[in-house]
């Protein structure tokens, strides 16, 4: 196992060779000009083309992709064009909002998809079952954003029980860390609870036809083990593989959410930095998401081998 | 028990480290001494002079101090400076500094940190360029004494140190002044009433300035950027949001104490809140504005540029913009800021009346336009961009031309518009912005009035008339002089149609009732700014 984990992480270097190249050549050819955005609107042609050189936007393709390179080879991911701060610390400065979000979307979602989806299996062609259905379509028909602004206008403008927007950090107590990411939490994981529940029924279904589930029953095992214990493991493989592609969705989901939410993550400086044309910005919040998703397909692919025995590597 | 409790209470039902708890983010902030703003974009340089944008410059005005400062009456006044000097001939400035003024980090500000401030301020100004341009030498004569000799008399020296246009010229230490000034500073050390608490700037989403204690603010009533700039606050926040629905929640919620531009949509909700203040932010407004290519066809030809302004309806551009509010907007037949000392919209009548198309399209097939694509880009991130473009699209297309509609973003207009290429090749025949209203009262800072060919701003009108009249209003010697200069620049620039004015519309800004202070400006002033619990 251990060998095969190394292999994979060895394997993402050409992954991220290949991701580092494309998202280079994508921003050259790409229109826009960060020494426009940077010498404002009344300046001169001529200003412009200063701030170009003295950025070194100006030079060759191959003679900045080399600087690049041999930069993040060296650890170094650039500096921000416009802030002047190392890349590296942007980066963790937001890390924090963005991990906090999907951490507690995450886990809203498991605790409340994956009992719904098992319900749903266990009260197939039942009422409860087509209410549950009812509630996936909802979450998936339903765009963040505006389940984003309607949860602000209840649980904040109107009720009072929730802050409309920001973020605190953990080390500022639990419940002001909680407390500004229920609302984004909930918005965000609207669609991400439809899919988890939908592949948990499916899964589930599947799996109680199985001819050890009728033993299970007639050995006389309670219907809560019969569902959580035996069935739901089970059925683990193609929820694990949801919730794995989720994360992906959750990376995307962010960018609106915290923007929406104002909370100050990765997805917002994304989206700023694209705006801006801030380069090496860009550059380095690419190469950590696909970073994250390689790392996450890997934990995928280890925590089978927890939840069946009979895969190995 | 309230709500809240009970939710606490959960959290911690479930097993949850509840301890630390502090008080709810809602409560959190809301101190007297603490003034939570929401500007208008994000801050993400911090070098004033490097970045120009006014996002920029407005919270540099909190950390640096200006020699002179620009009063509400747009009179120069003096801010560091005690007092200057100038020789019969006009040609030697000698400025005298105040005493006891301090850097942030305490070390005292001395005429040679203003001869590097000053230096670096001209290399990248408009009129700091034309000061340049007949500079014999700008020197410190003594630790508060400077001297600027110049080659021959510039009577607005006192306007460009004062002035409120970015860049300003702001007083930095000599160490930081000397950074070339198309590289950016990496030190923060101002001269006014506000530090910049670099360690907690998160950009793209806050900014924290805090009193600076030795700070020495002059005796008179503060006004804009004049006077006494007292903080009655130790702690200005500003808080982005990017969603202007959040920042309107957020308001309403007591999270934040100050929206510097709510949208025009959003303002019947705020009025609405019996805890919300809203007027005018800025009376100077802005000017909206599209400005046709005038290197190739069809505006090359002023016939067409004329025809466009004739069928033009700034009611029409207004409306997209703002709404259904008449408050806010005001048909404008010139270029300049209207309601300011030496306003003249002399020759302006061909904006006026009822939009006269046949003429339009006559004057048009008479300038030779065959119906070749006329490339329109325009920015749709950007609500003003978007509502001109969509009504420009609609206008040329009543003309009879062929409109080719880029819908792209800001940063894309921003770098094709510098393109010189036919519109075929990269280039482009028109694009959409609008002007702060600060910027566009006299010549001084309006780039956009320039027609000098090559060094035009983008479009490159070639108008030597133009040209002519804005060097006379430089020449100008009082107020009277100043408005007939402008009256003439006006008529030349509509006459070549250096660009084509879409009218004038103001913004709102909204604040908690329990903020008071808050002054009408082309930037949000703090000083005088305070807040009750």
């Amino acid at each position: 196992m251990l060998s095969y984990i190394l292999r994979r992480i060895a394997s993402t270097l050409p992954v991220m060779a290949i991701v580092a190249l494309f998202v280079f050549s994508l921003l050259y050819i790409a229109p826009g000009d960060p020494a426009v955005v940077i010498a404002g609107d009344q300046a001169s042609p001529e200003d412009v083309e200063r701030i170009r050189q003295s950025l070194g936007l100006d030079r060759p393709f191959l003679v900045q992709f080399g600087g690049w390179v041999w930069r993040i080879l060296h650890g170094d991911l650039g500096t921000s064009i416009f802030t002047n701060l190392p890349v590296s610390a942007m980066i963790g400065q937001r890390l924090g909002p963005t991990l906090s979000l999907m951490i507690v979307t995450l886990l809203l979602t498991i605790v409340v998809a994956v009992p719904l989806g098992v319900v749903a299996a266990w009260k197939a062609g039942s009422l409860i079952d087509r209410v549950i259905m009812g509630f996936a379509v909802f979450g998936f028909s339903l765009p963040v954003f505006v389940v984003g602004y309607m949860l602000a206008y209840v649980f904040a403008l109107e009720l009072e029980w929730l802050p409309v927007q920001g973020y605190t950090p953990l080390s500022s107590g639990f419940w002001p860390w909680l407390e500004n990411l229920i609302l984004p939490a909930i918005a965000l994981g609207c669609v991400y609870v439809a899919l988890v529940a939908r592949i948990t029924r499916a899964a589930m279904l599947e799996v109680l036809q199985q001819d050890y589930i009728r033993t299970a029953k007639a050995k006389g095992l309670g219907q809560g083990g019969i569902l959580f214990i035996h069935a739901l493991k089970n059925a683990a493989v193609p929820i694990v593989t949801v919730i794995g592609i989720g994360i992906a969705l959750l990376i995307g989901g962010a960018v609106v959410t915290e923007s929406v939410f104002a909370i100050p993550g990765l997805g917002r400086l994304t989206i700023d930095a694209i705006l801006r044309r801030d380069y090496p910005v860009i550059q380095g919040i690419v190469l950590l998401f696909s970073f994250v998703y390689v790392l996450v397909n890997l934990m995928i692919d280890v925590i089978y081998t927890l939840v069946d025995p009979r895969i190995r590597y | 028990m309230d709500r809240r409790t009970v939710l606490k209470g959960l959290a911690g039902a479930g097993g949850l480290a509840l301890t630390g708890l502090s008080a709810p983010a809602i409560a959190q902030g809301g101190s007297a001494r603490t003034l939570r703003f929401v500007p208008q974009a994000n801050l993400a340089n911090f070098d004033p002079i490097w970045g120009t944008q006014y996002v920029v410059r407005n919270a540099a005005a909190l950390v640096w101090d200006t020699l002179y400062g620009i009063d509400a009456k747009l009179q120069p006044q003096r801010q560091m400076v005690e007092s200057e000097e100038t020789t019969d001939d006009g040609k030697t400035w000698t400025f005298k500094l105040r005493p006891g003024l301090k850097f942030h980090d305490g070390e005292p500000v001395l005429a040679k940190d203003v001869v590097a401030s000053l230096s670096r301020w001209a290399a990248r100004d408009p009129m700091g360029l034309m000061i340049i341009a007949i500079q014999q030498e700008l020197t410190a004569v003594d630790d508060r004494t400077f001297k600027w000799v110049l080659k021959q008399p510039f009577p607005k020296m006192l306007y460009a140190l004062a002035k409120n246009n970015a860049p300003c010229s702001f007083i930095m230490p000599e160490r930081i002044a000397k950074t070339d000034p198309f590289k950016q500073i990496t030190e923060y050390v101002g001269s006014g009433p506000m530090t910049f608490a670099k360690g907690e700037w998160v950009p793209g989403a806050k900014a924290v300035f805090e009193k600076f204690a030795g700070y020495v603010p002059r005796q008179e009533k503060p006004s804009w950027l004049a006077g006494g700039k007292q903080m009655m606050v130790d702690r200005v926040e500003w808080i982005v949001m990017p969603d202007a629905a959040t920042a309107a929640a957020a308001l309403q919620n007591g999270e934040v104490d100050w929206w510097e531009n709510p949208i025009a949509d959003l303002v019947p909700v705020l009025k609405k809140n019996k805890n919300i203040s809203v007027d005018i932010g800025d009376p100077l407004g802005n000017i909206g504005s599209f400005r046709m290519n005038h290197l190739f066809a069809p505006f090359n030809d002023v016939r067409a540029r004329r025809a466009v302004l004739m069928a033009l309806s700034q009611e029409d551009y207004m409306r997209a913009i703002v709404g259904d509010d008449d408050a806010l907007w005001k048909p404008l037949p010139g270029f300049f800021t209207p309601d300011t000392p030496v306003y003249n919209d002399l020759g302006g009548d061909i904006l006026k009346g009822k939009r006269d198309f046949d003429a339009a399209k006559k004057l048009l097939a008479e300038s030779g336009y065959a119906g070749q694509p006329v490339t329109c880009l325009v920015a749709q991130d950007q609500p003003i961009t978007k509502a001109q473009g969509d009504v420009t699209a609609d206008l040329l297309k009543k003309l009879g031309m062929n409109v080719d509609f880029v819908a792209t973003d800001w940063g894309t207009v921003g770098s094709r518009r510098a393109q010189k290429t036919p519109p075929g090749q990269g280039g482009w025949n028109m694009f959409h912005s609008w002007h702060a209203g600060a910027d566009c009262i006299t010549p001084a800072a309006y780039t956009a009035i320039r027609a000098n060919g090559d060094k035009a701003w983008f479009g490159w009108p070639n108008s030597p008339n133009t040209e002519k009249e804005i060097a006379g209003w430089f020449a100008a010697k009082s107020v009277d002089e100043e408005k007939a200069a402008i009256g003439r620049v006006n008529k030349a620039a509509i006459e070549d149609v250096v660009y084509a004015p879409t009218g004038f519309f103001l913004t709102y800004t909204a604040w908690r009732k329990n903020v008071s202070g808050i002054a009408k400006g082309p930037l949000p002033f703090f000083w005088g700014v305070s807040k009750s619990a």
